[in-house]
């Protein structure tokens, strides 16, 4: 009965996935049809919309050149450099301002502000302070990620069920214990959202700050095809800067195990 | 002379400050516990019951009176005295094994004697053939168990349960009562039980202390008198049932306090 149920639920798993990916390859060839549609309807400027044929081709020009490959490199350790220190700092910072009521009290509302300001306005300082190589991009980009990743952080410290923090505390658990064995595990899920939103800030913030002033990586190539009026490569650049982003946030979605029962990949089956 | 007490909770009164004025909640309560003792508290709610056991427990550190153990004044928590609370505390992201190995991870045991051991508990509770599941898989009585485990777990002397099986069915709380009456006749644990059910504090304890409604006081203390073990199958007895009466004839006037004050709060708004 058992094996029954599993060889079901299997087909049903595949029947829903191969359907999903239908509708996703639909989705595509529709959106390229309209881009194709307008390209050729002659309401934009000849050249703006190239056709997907073009862009096809400038992409596979890039995965052939060195020097693409060049860029990518600096701009794949930009992000990742910026992301892992800013979402370091983010995670501690988090937890800080949520375990301790004066330190929320003090560092929240400042918090609060600078979350909500554009990041960018620190590039000038940032310029100055790194200059115009990979430092200030990795800066911008922790810049980016620590705000909302303290913030969540915090707030999700701040919603543990209390039962829990009652029975380390009627355990003598120190301050070591308390954050590995309950404030950790019961944050995972707040910290796997938190780390996903802040590869993207992180992202954007590199990127932000490698379109308005760099000589290096994937933003400073987009800007010089830009100023070549080299639409294709441009597209190009975006679609791998979109992919590589995407591809962050879902590796980093599978590398973080939640734990618990609802994550498990095999159901239980009671004996 | 007669053998000093595991606990001796020495003229202990708590007031909080609220924005509504001063709540006494617990009142000039003093009590001796004897090693190997099972005592009851029984009374309306908010007459005190939960503050006077984080009081003891060491979770409140400011009141008025003394608690000592073995003589020596509380301060804080400690490993004497486990406790099992009211509200579901189970760790969601272990699974029932692993719950019951929680304080022995903290004290630093090994991996294969905490397991050994949390083996053993989870098998006293009744709970063996369930240990790889997580507590979202297991029913409310099952959490409360594997809770009562990981309080057994370190071998507090003394034991502190907040109405352990309020949340519970009957039927679950009565086989449950038989469950704490086998452990209790193993372990021989002093043992402080709240609870707001009659039959379960006539079964399962030596006195019965029954506190009065706000500002919460002792009213009266019943030794129960009836031969041990005392399985759920008593309950039907005539001396069972005059146990209960008695005490229902006290708690009646107490509750009903209560009631009427919730009552007139309705009233008011
Ligand atoms: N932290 C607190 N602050 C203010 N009042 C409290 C607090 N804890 C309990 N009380 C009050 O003390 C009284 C006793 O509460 P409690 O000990 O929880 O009662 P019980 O467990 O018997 O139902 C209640 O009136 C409650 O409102
Ligand atoms: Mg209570």
């Amino acid at each position: 009965m058992v094996a029954v149920g599993q060889v079901k639920s299997g087909l049903r798993a595949r029947t829903r996935f191969s359907r999903v990916t239908i509708y996703r390859i639909v989705a595509l060839v529709v959106i390229i049809a309209l881009w194709e549609g307008a390209g050729a309807s002659g309401l934009f400027f000849r050249g703006v919309i190239p056709s997907s044929v073009f862009v096809t081709a400038a992409l596979l020009r890039l995965l052939g050149d060195p020097v693409f490959w060049g860029h990518f490199g600096v701009t794949l350790f930009e992000i990742v450099t910026g992301f892992a220190i800013g979402s370091a700092l983010g995670m501690l910072g988090g937890l800080g301002i949520g375990m301790n009521r004066y330190a929320g009290q003090v560092f929240e509302p400042v918090a609060e502000y600078l979350a909500s300001t554009p990041k960018v306005v620190f590039l000038p300082i940032l310029l100055i302070l790194f200059g115009i190589g990979v430092g200030s991009k990795i800066s911008l980009g922790a810049i980016s990620c620590f705000f909302p990743l303290a913030l969540s952080i915090a707030a999700a410290v701040r919603n543990i069920n209390p039962m829990y923090l009652r029975v380390g505390q009627s355990l003598n658990l120190t301050l070591t214990q308390r954050v590995k064995m309950i404030y950790l595990p019961a944050l995972t899920p707040a910290i796997a959202t938190g780390l996903r939103l802040g590869f993207g800030i992180a992202t954007v913030g590199c990127l932000m700050s490698e379109i308005k002033l760099s000589n290096k990586g994937l933003g400073h190539a987009a800007m010089q095809a830009y100023g070549r009026f080299d639409i294709p490569t441009m597209l190009a650049l975006l679609i791998v800067i979109f992919a590589t982003a995407a591809l962050g946030n879902s590796l980093i979605g599978r590398l973080i195990r939640l734990p618990g029962p609802t994550n498990r990949r095999v159901t239980h089956v009671p004996r | 002379m007669s053998p000093s007490p595991a606990l001796r909770i020495s003229r202990v009164s708590k007031h909080f400050e609220t924005g509504k004025g001063r709540v006494t909640a617990v009142d000039d309560v003093s009590l001796d516990i004897m090693q190997g003792e099972f005592i009851s508290i029984i009374g309306p709610s908010g007459c005190g019951k939960s503050t006077l056991m984080n009081m003891v427990g060491g979770l409140l550190t400011e009141y008025d009176g003394d608690i000592l153990l073995d003589g020596k004044k509380v301060s804080g928590c400690q490993p004497e005295i486990g406790m099992v609370f009211q509200e579901e505390s189970t760790f969601p992201w272990r699974t029932a094994l692993e719950n019951v190995a929680f304080p022995l991870e903290a004290a630093g045991l090994t991996r294969d004697k905490r397991i050994a051991r949390a083996r053993d508990l989870l098998d006293l509770v009744g709970l063996s053939g369930f240990e790889n599941h997580y507590p979202a898989e297991l029913s409310g009585g099952m959490r409360q168990r594997i809770a009562i485990a990981r309080t057994l777990a370190f071998e507090p002397r003394i034991l502190l349960m907040d109405e352990p099986f309020a949340a519970l069915d009957e039927q679950t709380r009565l086989l449950l009562g038989d469950k704490v009456v086998q452990i209790q006749n193993k372990l021989r644990q002093t043992t402080l039980l709240i609870t707001h059910n009659i039959s379960e504090a006539v079964q399962l304890s030596d006195r019965v202390l029954i506190m009065t409604f706000r500002p919460g006081r002792i009213k009266r203390v019943i030794e129960i008198d009836l031969p041990r073990p005392r399985s759920s199958e008593m309950m039907g007895s005539e001396a069972f049932g005059r146990y209960v009466a008695e005490i229902w004839q006290d708690l009646r006037e107490e509750a009903s306090k209560g009631l009427h004050d919730a009552e007139a709060a309705a009233r008011q708004g």
